[in-house]
């Protein structure tokens, strides 16, 4: 026998607590370790296009000595880049807690996706059509491993 | 390109490798909860592994075009699933060995624009 689903009558009884199903149902699904390499990935992406950003400010800035390393800190941006790279961090480390590494390392490789993107996007740097065809390899690759592990989360 | 050059990126790529290997170790579930002094171990070698990988390969971007190093990180994904599946004794299904040859592939072609 299935599950009898809530019908009018039980809506009423508790509506909050179908608020409340919803936010519970949005914190399963930002804790989905899958989402989370994808979250992963877009931090480190921001993360290195942030540093780039820093790093040209910097550049631009004609420091001198010491500040010449240093002076990318500067500037908000690097710090920005810094912090989301440690969230990646923290939240790669939880990633690995559920998914084995040789699943979860190969799809995190969709970075090498992302900054190339970004980079177009953010940096106006140009891509040429070799690296478009690169990324479209990697972004199939990762498809490839993602797509079985999918079905098996949708059924479960 | 001299070999000393080759060397020192196929190196840093095992030092990226070890450290996954190690932070994977670190949080891996067991039955029983493992000790937090080893976990704590694990991660602290799992991220200094890291540093040295990234340390090399800052030296090495400082001395040859990024192009010309960037191929070897096609060899991580490769080189990770294959030691996953030795010292972790993770299972590889036919779909990841193929979406990983796909994205070393992927990564070849990406670095020689």
């Amino acid at each position: 026998m299935s599950a009898v689903p809530p019908g009018p009558a039980g809506n009423a009884l508790s509506s909050d607590s179908a608020a409340s199903r919803r936010k519970s149902a949005a914190i399963a699904f930002i804790l989905n370790p899958y989402v989370l390499i994808l979250v992963g990935a877009l931090l480190t992406t921001a993360g290195e296009v942030l540093l780039a950003k820093g790093s040209k400010l910097a550049g631009s800035a004609h420091f001198v000595g010491i500040l010449n390393w240093l002076g990318p800190l500067a500037f908000g941006w690097t710090w920005i880049g810094i912090a989301s790279y440690i969230v990646s961090l923290l939240s790669w480390l939880y990633v690995l807690r559920f998914i084995p590494l040789s699943i979860a390392f190969p799809l995190i490789n969709v970075v090498h996706v992302l900054v190339p993107v970004g980079a177009h996007i953010f940096l106006n740097e140009t891509v040429p059509p070799r690296l478009w065809a690169g990324v479209g390899l990697i972004f199939i690759g990762a498809l490839v491993i993602a797509r079985p592990l999918m079905k098996v989360e949708h059924k479960l | 390109m001299t070999r000393r050059v080759i060397f020192l990126a196929i190196l840093c790529q095992l030092f990226l490798v070890a450290g996954q290997i190690f932070l994977k170790r670190g949080m891996r579930q067991t039955p029983a909860p493992q000790p937090r002094r080893r976990v704590a171990r694990d991660l602290a070698l799992g991220i200094a592994l890291q540093a040295v990988w990234f340390f090399i390969w800052i030296n090495l971007l400082e001395r040859e075009d990024l192009s010309r190093i960037f191929p070897f990180e096609g060899l991580n994904p490769v080189l990770l699933v294959v030691v996953a599946w030795l010292v972790l004794k993770e299972r590889v299904s036919i779909h990841t060995a193929l979406g990983v040859l796909l994205i070393c592939g992927g990564i070849f072609l990406a670095s020689g624009s």
